[in-house]
């Protein structure tokens, strides 16, 4: 039997996605005020125990912004835990509310689409979200 | 959750087989839940579809694309770069995705790649069972937590029909009765009382198309 390694991640087409919607990704990141409102609109963050790793603002700022901030320059396994995190932690109910007007929704989407572009998705056969 | 099941594939053949280029659209929610249109199994459907083109010598290419949601215009906006490039689009979300696709982009031929099979549980991943037809009356307080217009095949609201038969449907004899259930569970906890008044009928509003705005 051959293992088959997965393949080489591609931060050439992690860039062309990113760059797409730099000026959003930008001026979200730097408006961010890290007031942490956001976090009582989680439903998420709320039923479990106001865990700060569920706050919109961090999942954003783990996720779409530690992409960013490697400018695409991610490994797998980096790649791996923005996955758990934009797929474990939320449900992209988008009912989360920024009082600065950051579309956290929008953000985790591009987060979650990077991910799928290299084959790095949430596994539903795997068994029950965290 | 919402269960959907992929098509037989020459169904899904025969619908595209006139196109060139096909864009299959996956949906990151409910589907992907139920193991019936997410990524994977857009992946899957493509080199599919794609492999019976090469064989059967059709000018069709299929190429896969997975977004979020669509039944949420943020995430359908994704597609508008890309879906002009495509002569038709296969939809693997439930039926209110693939309208929802077809509403806004309308000048796109959209086909179901799914078929959408019920809202249920999971019993099992990869095992579901329907539980709700969102008939908009919730009766299951008054039933023990049995649904009435789910399990019972005439959708009886007072006590089960003359044809159940060793506490199973008539209709379905693999389907134990859905009445039988309701009265166990409820004598177990003692609240008999709940159906021993009589209800009107089911009103079936889940017939004409409903719109729901949420008040607090």
């Amino acid at each position: 039997m051959t293992i088959q390694n997965p393949p080489e991640i591609d931060s050439r087409k992690i860039r062309e996605i990113l760059w797409e919607r730099k000026k959003e990704v930008v001026v979200s990141l730097k408006s961010c005020a890290h007031c942490a409102l956001c976090a009582d609109s989680c439903f998420l963050y709320r039923c479990r125990k106001n865990d700060p790793k569920y706050m919109p603002s961090h999942k954003v700022i783990n996720s779409i912004g530690t992409i960013y901030k490697k400018k695409g320059k991610v490994t797998r396994a980096e790649l791996e835990e923005i996955r758990d995190i934009v797929w474990k932690r939320c449900v992209l109910c988008t009912r989360c509310y920024c009082p600065l007007g950051i579309d956290i929704p929008s953000l985790i989407s591009l987060a979650r689409q990077i991910c799928r572009s290299q084959g790095v998705v949430h596994d539903f056969e795997e068994g029950k979200i965290e | 959750m919402i269960k959907v099941t992929q098509k037989d594939l020459k169904e899904i053949v025969e619908t595209v087989q006139d196109y060139a280029q096909i864009l299959i659209v996956g949906c990151g929610g409910c589907a992907s839940v139920c193991l019936g249109g997410g990524q994977k199994e857009v992946d899957r459907l493509c080199a599919e579809l794609n492999l019976v083109f090469k064989a059967e010598r059709k000018p069709g290419r299929a190429t896969g694309y997975t977004i979020e949601r669509q039944c949420n215009p943020v995430f359908i906006d994704e597609l508008k770069q890309i879906i002009d490039k495509y002569d038709c689009a296969l939809s693997m979300a439930c039926g209110a995705g693939c309208q929802y696709m077809a509403e806004l982009y309308p000048g796109v031929p959209m086909f179901p790649a799914v078929d959408t099979v019920a809202i249920g549980i999971d019993r099992d991943i990869g095992v579901y069972e329907e539980r709700c037809r969102a008939c908009g009356e919730c009766v299951v307080g008054y039933t023990g937590g049995v649904c009435p217009v789910t399990r019972c095949a005439k959708g009886l609201f007072n006590g089960p029909c003359g044809g159940t038969s060793g506490s199973m449907c008539e209709v379905n004899p693999n389907i134990p009765c859905a009445w039988v259930e309701i009265y166990n569970r409820l004598k177990d906890q003692n609240r008999l009382d709940n159906i021993k008044k009589i209800r009107p009928t089911v009103k079936w509003q889940n017939q004409t198309q409903r719109t729901l705005i949420q008040k607090r």
